[in-house]
């Protein structure tokens, strides 16, 4: 029930000010600016507190407000406006009239319902302390001897620039007047002096007034006078305007009606003499064809009649697409080159049978082996299997995924056309003459000479054909018969210096052998049963010749002094000199190749890490010693003599020079390309030149055609140490690697300048151990048989025919 | 002198294009350029050097051909891709301002295939684009026909909608009807991974792959957008293919198809075919006939029911079950002769009849006189699909199987072949209680066999048709061990192994003396243990010394080698290696009695046989390094490109051929033990 109630009241309340609201709208609003606290009980100094709390109801107000839905709001605010029901805010009635009993009881209904309407800080009690301290009435006796509070009279500090304060005002705020009705006053003044009522004619005058309506006559009555209120036509036009929202003030009329200049205004007579033209009258061919279009359209059937959307949808959904001949005025294309058509998929081997052969099926190991791989590293993604009957064979797992995968094949990998050549590799390999034809060429070992400690360095084969010379790590020189494999002679030479190469005079009238060891080079005349008294003596004379020019100082004069001579030439000692070692030239750094020039009196040594003399040319018969190269372009490897002309090859990393000896000119430069070369022969017909390197590729070089090499050989896997061409004849050549072979090779150079040489690799040797990666060393040809010697890393050198 | 050229402005740079690119300039989202990627056939291209064409990076990235792009940018489709899109933001807009009503309008119009299994869009002129020819159209049929086949396996899900299943399911038939009426299937292979079809048509091979009829399991990332993608192309390529075959031999398309039909299962025979002239329509209407009549001739019905007659008397059967069964039959034989059939000049009646006007040699009617029945256990649709294709008109099968039998009774005695896939049940079938139970059930007794018929396994047909002949019944007999089925698609090549061909002519000389030796040793094992052993470890010293010998010719230290060596002056290498094989044979079978302190047996006890056969391996080796010798020789001089292309194609071969061994090894093995078995 009180719950109820409050929610009436509150309804009231609200209705109140929406009917304030509607008041304040009109006429009155100057006066309701100046009654505005409604709630009297509360005294009227404190205007601060005043507004303070009714702007806190007026808050709560609203939230309540919006708890109720707005019809019922509308609906209240009705029954408000109908219902005469008196609003509780007329508090100050509690002490003027305390014969109205029924709004002190109202009030009193009110008292306990405040709380729940106001926010909870604003507590009345608080306010009468206040009431207490600070009053501004005095207490006097009425005539009837009660307390009459008298207060001061207010003056109203108007100090704004309100223009409206000039008539008394009525301060009985926003109520209705007729609540006064049954009294002689109408209000209060500021001051709390009644306002009288105004005299007012009986009913008769009112009837009469009413039906003759004066001018202005409004039927209201002015609550500030309670006279009735007449207005003049102006103000009442201002108010039309004022509620039809149009512009109050008197201005020019915004809306005039429109001036029709032209279109209203009937000409007499045409402005143009022109006639007519036709397509006023005939009709438009433009619109016939778009009409015959849609016509058209309609009978082909392209328009149709409207169908409502879902038909639409539904008949869509059953349309079968429709076929029809793609390909009925087909004219093939040429292919497109640019485009690669998707390869097929490989059909089905015996392999992937349901029911395959038995030797397709795996064993036990290759099962193993197939599961344990990656399922991408497997090369079928089928294991073969066998089912004994058709309805065994379950479903392939995985061929939605193979389908997916052709797929992305087919849309996401890149083609490329391969060419896969198919033909027989063979067709590939040159052909090749049969080594039988090419014969005779050494194809067996014959002989191992076998005495050396450590490496053989070097072999050579004396000029007649009779005698191996072999050098070795163990820094001996030894003399071996060819054929048997007996060596003859041996001698120590310099220490524990290993000798790095010998190499025999290549005439046949002396007997003279040059090993470098170290940084010197010694000349002797081995004992064999081939030497005779009288070659021994032309021997010992070729070596001694010298030492007639070595005495005369004509070298020495021509260094500066105290520089050092390039060469030294001296006796070795008795201990060598007894064993028939006769020469001993000392030069600046290790040789480590030796090359005779054809005629004998002229050797050329090699001392890679020698600098600027790296290269020197000895002549015999002077014991003289010459640096030919101030400088040279990288490190020389080796050296050699033309066999024909006097030109001198040297050798260094990456490339080979020719010298002419007589012009002292550079001739040519040959470019191998290889990266490191090791050694080089020179072909006897001088024209072509064969070079094997360290990275294992053996070189073909015609003189003659380019600097770049004719033909490039691969036959071995590691270095190649040496390259030598048979000198007696004989068109081979032969090449010794660390790979512990040495390939023979028929290498034919015909008369005929325009013909290539005819290259053909024949036998392979293999018989040298490899020692510390070290195969063969050095090889050597028989100056007229086809027989070759190599000398190993294994300690033996070996005779092959 | 002309500009200086700026990197990456002509050249190989220009010619390509990264993905990215492509997608950037046609505006497109990836999964769009991906479909026009599929439809259109644009494929990436690899460079040949990826450094100049891409900005020196070496990223690994797609690339295509601008062409390609290019060409691309004029596609008609590429604007429906665009108002797609379109349509999608405005979907996506309205959504999120909430306005449901106005996005399900545009919804409507949205072209969601997924939904309708049909898109706005067709693909015809992209199909007439990239195959200007209908050859051209055949020749890319492989794919296309092995995934349609799939997706018409597949069970449906929101990525396969059931209508795209339902509608590759129709091509399908539809095709597989064209190979029936025209012939054209030519071999068909089952393989573990489903059964393999090759048809000719118009001289144009084509193989495709049908899987089993199986759930299929659909492994991870399997992106079914893409497949289909590619499954709606290939439905538009095989309609306009199946238009052009049916109207090619005068077939109207698409044929009637018969919805209640197919919804009882009986796929190809739901389909009825018509001729293509109007006038004649209603006379040439055409199903998958069993090859009958309306009404069955009376002459043919009478001679059948005879037939019937004497089988029951042997079947010793009761009278009442007779007639009712008779009745049956009727009803069975009615059934479904409804469908038309005037083309067929099929004498009816099934094998009673003598049928003189076909030819038996002609492959393609190698089952034309037979009638078929299909047990309930074999797979009916390929059975179906390939008698039909070989000229069987009437195919009956078990009720289970679906509709469209010519009979569904088992005892219809017009059938001539049954193909039965069960074991031979091995429990003694008990003579004395079938009385009753017979006749209650009326059914055969698990072993039981109709008089008169071949029952054969269903590999006998495939074996039939990939030789073009019919195959001994008796080897596909049920519960015989079947014969291997071999893949009638790999073309014999010189050199390679041929499983249906005998050992002896395939295998290489090493391998048949190796065999020989192994068959002599063994032989000889049997007869005397102890010599034997010896032989074998005189072989393996033997075998030890050759190894040291091409190690370091010449190694060993002795005197009398190198005598020997010296002995043989100008004699070939080989022949010295054998000499001294021989001598240190000899040697060391003189140390081995030393030490056994016997005398030296100088009476080898090796067969003379078995020794000749060692002469000859060892003869064969000797030749095989020859050879290796020459072919170093020419190897050496070859370039470096030279050599490692041939290094390649040795690699290549030497593999197969490994292979191929190990496939003879085994065979040889198998053989063996067989041998050993039946002995």
């Amino acid at each position: 029930m009180g719950s109820k109630i409050v929610e009436k009241k509150r309804k009231s309340r609200d209705s109140d000010s929406e009917s304030d609201n509607e008041l304040g709208d009109g006429l009155f609003d100057g006066v309701l600016s100046q009654s505005e606290d409604e709630e009297d009980y509360i005294p009227s100094s404190e205007v601060d507190e005043d507004d303070d709390d009714d702007a806190d109801e007026s808050a709560s107000e609203d939230s309540d407000d919006s708890n109720d839905s707005e019809d019922d709001e509308v609906e209240e605010d009705d029954e408000a406006l109908l219902s005469d029901e008196i609003p509780s805010e007329g508090e100050s009635e509690k002490d003027q009239d305390l014969a109205e009993s029924k709004e002190s009881k109202q009030d009193q209904d009110k008292e306990p319902s405040e709380p729940e309407i106001l926010e909870p800080f604003v507590d009345p009690p608080r306010k009468e302390d206040e009431e207490l301290e600070d009053r501004n009435y005095r207490i006097e006796k009425d005539a009837n001897g009660g307390i009459r509070y008298v207060y001061d009279e207010i003056d109203p500090v108007y100090d704004s620039d309100d223009t409206d304060y000039n008539v008394p005002v009525n301060t009985i705020g926003n109520i209705p007047l007729s609540f006064y009705d049954s009294y002689p006053h109408i209000g209060y003044d500021i001051n709390g002096k009644k306002i009288m009522r105004p005299a007012t004619g009986d009913a008769l005058q009112n009837l009469l007034d009413s039906i003759e309506v004066p001018e202005g006559w409004t039927g209201l009555t002015d609550p500030n006078t309670g006279k009735p209120l007449n207005l003049s036509r102006d103000e009442l036009e201002l108010i039309r305007k004022v509620q039809q929202g149009l512009i109050p003030d008197d201005v020019e009329d915004p809306y005039p009606d429109t001036v029709e200049w032209f279109t209203s205004v009937e000409e007499k007579m045409p402005l143009s003499a022109a006639p007519e033209p036709k397509r006023r009258f005939i009709p438009s061919k433009n619109e016939a064809k778009q009409i015959m279009k849609l016509v058209r359209a309609i009978r082909e059937g392209r328009i149709l009649p409207y169908k409502p959307p879902e038909e639409r949808e539904r008949e869509e959904l059953e349309k079968e697409e429709e076929f029809y001949d793609l390909w009925q005025n087909e004219e093939p294309q040429p292919p497109n080159p640019m485009h690669i058509p998707a390869p097929k998929l490989p059909p089905p081997g015996y392999d992937l049978s349901y029911n395959p052969p038995p030797e397709y099926l795996p064993t036990k190991e290759e099962r193993e082996e197939w599961e344990k791989m990656d399922p991408e590293d497997r090369e079928k993604d089928y294991l073969p299997t066998k089912y004994d009957s058709l309805r065994k064979v379950p479903a392939w797992g995985n061929f939605v995924k193979e389908r997916f995968e052709r797929c992305m094949d087919l849309y996401l990998a890149p083609r490329v056309r391969k060419n896969r050549l198919n033909i027989d590799p063979n067709s590939l390999l040159p052909k090749l003459p049969s080594p039988d034809e090419l014969k005779p060429f050494p194809t067996v070992q014959q002989t191992i000479f076998r005495g050396h400690e450590g490496r053989v360095r070097s072999v050579a084969i004396d000029p007649t054909g009779v005698a191996l010379a072999t050098g070795g790590d163990d820094g001996t020189v030894r003399v071996w018969e060819l054929l048997t494999g007996r060596q003859v002679w041996s001698v120590k030479l310099n220490g524990d210096e290993a000798v790095n190469t010998v190499r025999w005079r290549p005439t046949k009238d002396t007997f003279i052998l040059a090993a470098a060891a170290g940084e010197d080079i010694f000349l002797m005349i081995p004992t064999h049963p081939s030497v005779t008294p009288a070659l021994d003596q032309a021997s010992r004379d070729i070596l001694n010749a010298g030492f007639g020019h070595a005495t005369n100082g004509k070298q020495q004069a021509n260094l500066p002094p105290g520089k050092e001579p390039p060469g030294k030439w001296a006796r070795p000692g008795t201990r060598l000199e007894d064993e028939g070692v006769l020469l001993r030239i000392t030069v600046r750094s290790t040789i480590k190749a030796i090359s005779w020039h054809r005629r004998g009196d002229h050797f050329a040594t090699v001392s890679p890490s020698g600098q600027r003399s790296s290269v020197a040319i000895h002549t015999l018969s002077k014991h003289l010693t010459q640096i030919p190269f101030r400088k040279l372009n990288g490190l020389a490897q080796t050296a050699s003599f033309h066999p024909l002309r006097p030109l001198f090859f040297v050798a260094t990393q990456r490339s080979i020079r020719c010298y002419d000896l007589q012009k002292l000119e550079l001739v040519k430069i040959v470019q191998p390309g290889a990266k490191w070369i090791s050694s080089f022969d020179v072909h006897p017909g001088g024209d072509n030149l064969v070079v094997g390197s360290y990275d294992k590729r053996l070189l073909w070089h015609d003189l003659d055609l380019s600097n770049r090499p004719y033909k490039t050989m691969r036959f071995h896997t590691e270095a190649i140490r040496a390259v030598r061409f048979h000198k007696g004849g004989l068109p081979l050549f032969a090449d010794a690697s660390d790979d512990g072979s040495l390939q023979i090779f028929h290498g034919k150079v015909p008369n005929d300048q325009l013909e290539n040489p005819t290259i053909v690799p024949v036998k392979m040797l293999k018989g040298h151990k490899v020692v510390n990666k070290l195969g063969v060393l050095d090889i050597d040809w028989h100056p007229r048989e086809p027989w070759c010697v190599s000398a190993g890393a294994d300690g033996t050198a070996r005779l092959w025919m | 002198m002309g500009k200086a050229k700026k990197k990456g402005k002509s050249g190989a740079a220009r010619n390509y294009m990264t993905r990215t690119q492509a997608v950037k300039k046609l505006q497109l989202s990836l999964p769009d350029f991906r479909k026009l990627c599929i439809w259109k056939g644009i494929y990436p291209r690899e460079p040949r050097d990826r450094r100049k064409v891409n900005k020196s990076a070496t990223a690994s990235t797609t690339f295509y051909y601008t062409k390609d792009i290019q060409y691309l940018l004029h596609e008609p489709l590429l604007q429906k891709f665009r108002e797609q899109k379109a349509l999608e933001k405005k979907i996506s807009r309205a959504l999120g301002r909430g306005d449901v009503s106005n996005a399900a309008r545009l919804e409507r119009n949205a072209n969601l295939p997924e939904k309708t299994g049909k898109p706005r869009y067709t693909l015809n002129h992209i199909i007439r684009e990239r195959y200007p020819t209908f050859q051209d159209a055949l020749r890319d049929l492989d794919d296309c026909l092995s995934m349609l086949f799939l997706f018409a396996n597949l069970p449906s899900t929101t990525a396969v909608p059931a209508k795209m299943i339902a509608r590759c399911e129709r091509l399908c038939h539809e095709f597989q009807h064209y190979l029936i009426v025209t012939h054209s299937l030519r071999k068909s292979f089952l393989s573990i991974k489903g059964i393999y079809y090759q048809a000719n048509i118009q001289g144009e091979d084509i193989l495709w792959l049908v899987p089993y009829k199986f759930n299929q399991r659909i492994v991870g990332d399997v992106d079914f957008r893409i497949m289909g993608t590619f499954v709606e192309f290939y439905m538009t390529l095989l309609g306009f293919v199946n238009y052009r075959l049916y109207t090619s031999i005068g077939l109207k398309y698409p044929p009637k198809f018969d919805q209640v039909k197919d919804d009882q299962g009986a796929e190809l025979a739901a389909f009825s075919l018509e001729g293509l002239n109007l006038a004649s329509q209603n006379g040439e209407q055409k199903a998958i006939t069993n090859g009958e009549e309306h009404g069955p001739d009376p002459k043919v019905q009478a001679e059948v029911d005879k037939l019937v007659a004497k089988l029951r008397e042997e079947e010793q059967q009761a009278n009442g079950d007779k007639t009712d069964e008779k009745g049956e039959e009727n009803e069975g034989d009615d059934k479904p002769s409804d469908a038309i059939d005037k083309f067929e000049p099929v004498a009816p009646g099934g094998d009673v009849l003598p049928q003189p006007s076909y030819s038996s040699s002609d492959p393609s009617q190698l089952f034309a006189n037979f009638t078929f029945f299909l047990s309930r256990e074999t797979p009916r649709q390929p059975l179906e699909f390939i008698l039909r294709a070989f000229g069987c008109k009437r195919i009956g099968w078990d009720a289970v199987l679906g509709e469209g039998a010519f009979t569904t009774d088992e005892s219809d005695p017009r059938i001539t072949h049954q193909i039965i896939d069960r074991p031979v049940i091995r429990a003694a079938v008990s003579e004395d209680g079938d009385g009753e139970d017979n006749q209650t059930s009326q059914k055969l007794a698990p072993n039981g066999r109709y008089p008169g018929r071949i029952y054969v396994q269903p590999q006998w047909v495939w074996d039939s048709i990939n030789d073009e002949e019919l195959k001994p019944p008796e080897l596909y007999a049920p519960g015989a061990q079947l014969p291997p089925h071999l893949s009638p698609f790999v073309k014999p090549t010189q050199g390679q192994y041929d499983p249906t061909k005998p050992l002896e002519e395939q295998q290489t000389e090493a391998e048949a003396l190796e065999a020989e030796l192994e068959d002599a040793q063994a032989q000889q094992e049997g007869s005397d243990e102890e010599s034997g052993s010896e032989v074998e470890n005189d072989m393996s010293v033997a075998s030890d010394e050759e190894d040291e010998q091409e190690d370091d010719f010449g190694g060993f230290s002795d005197e009398d080698e190198e005598q020997s060596d010296e002995g043989s002056e100008e004699g070939d290498e080989e022949e010295d290696d054998d000499e001294e094989e021989e001598a240190t044979l000899e040697r060391q079978r003189e140390l081995e009695a030393e030490l056994a302190g016997k005398a030296v047996s100088k009476g080898k006890p090796l067969d003379p046989k078995v020794k000749a056969k060692l002469e000859a391996k060892k003869a064969l080796e000797r030749k095989k390094k020859q050879e290796a010798e020459e072919l170093e020789r020419a190897k050496g001089m070859l370039s470096k490109k030279k050599r490692k292309l041939f290094e390649q194609m040795q690699y290549s071969n030497a593999k197969k051929n490994a292979e191929d061994a190990k496939l003879r090894a085994k065979r040889r093995r198998i053989e063996k033990e067989m041998a050993a078995k039946k002995a």
